[in-house]
């Protein structure tokens, strides 16, 4: 009797693996939610950028200020450094 | 048959499991080392936390091969191995529907899930019946 519904269980998991989708919602919620979260960002829509300094892969320090004039695209990505 | 075939199954289980366990418990003393590069995309806290399973499975791997050489020892193992089989199955299926670990693992933790229910499933099917004693 228990191992039928030990069974049960485990072939009920396996089938919902099978059909379960992978959503974009992750763990702080969908995007709506994310930018509900930082209402002060959208004041910065449409302004300068601030000074900002990085350390690129060489340890060598950037500055936004150093770049303008040229074309510059800034990626953020979620670190996997947990 | 079935004997056999349990044996077989825990054993492989089991040193799979102790292989893993020495690989997460030292992967925690090669990261220590001043300037090392990590092997695991983690710092110190997931590291840490790799050692601790690293060590739980050396445990739990060394359970399901005394399993494999006593078949009435494996059968107390089994249903708490396929219990533990189908925890790590539904934390994948969450981490899966979620989506966070998707840029990272793919379809991986999916597949996992499978893999580790149909364990589940034999460590369930395979238990060793109790021993029959005469009086």
């Amino acid at each position: 009797m228990l191992r039928w519904l030990a069974t049960s269980a485990l072939v009920g998991l396996f089938v919902l693996n099978l059909w379960l989708p992978s959503s974009p919602l992750g763990r702080r919620g969908n995007e709506r939610t994310v930018r509900a979260h930082v209402p002060a960002a959208a004041a910065w829509l449409g302004q300068a950028l601030p000074d900002l300094a990085f350390e690129d892969l060489n340890g060598r320090v950037v500055r936004t200020a150093d770049l303008f004039g040229h074309p510059l695209l800034l990626v953020f990505e979620r670190s996997v450094d947990w | 048959m079935k004997a056999r075939a349990f044996r077989a199954l825990a054993g492989a289980t089991g040193l799979l499991f102790v292989a893993a366990g020495l690989a997460l418990f030292f992967t925690f003393f090669a990261y220590q080392r001043p300037g090392s590069e990590p092997a695991l995309p983690m710092g110190p806290l997931g590291h840490y936390f790799a050692a601790f399973a690293g060590c739980a499975l050396v445990g739990w791997g060394g359970a399901l091969l005394a399993g494999a050489r006593d078949l009435q020892a494996g059968r107390g193992i089994a249903p708490m191995t396929a219990l533990a089989l189908a925890g790590l199955a539904l934390y994948r299926m969450l981490g899966w529907f979620m989506g966070d670990y998707y840029a990272w693992a793919g379809e991986v933790l999916r597949y996992e899930a499978a893999l580790f229910l149909l364990l589940a499933l034999a460590f369930v099917w395979l238990r060793p019946a109790p021993e029959r004693r005469i009086a």
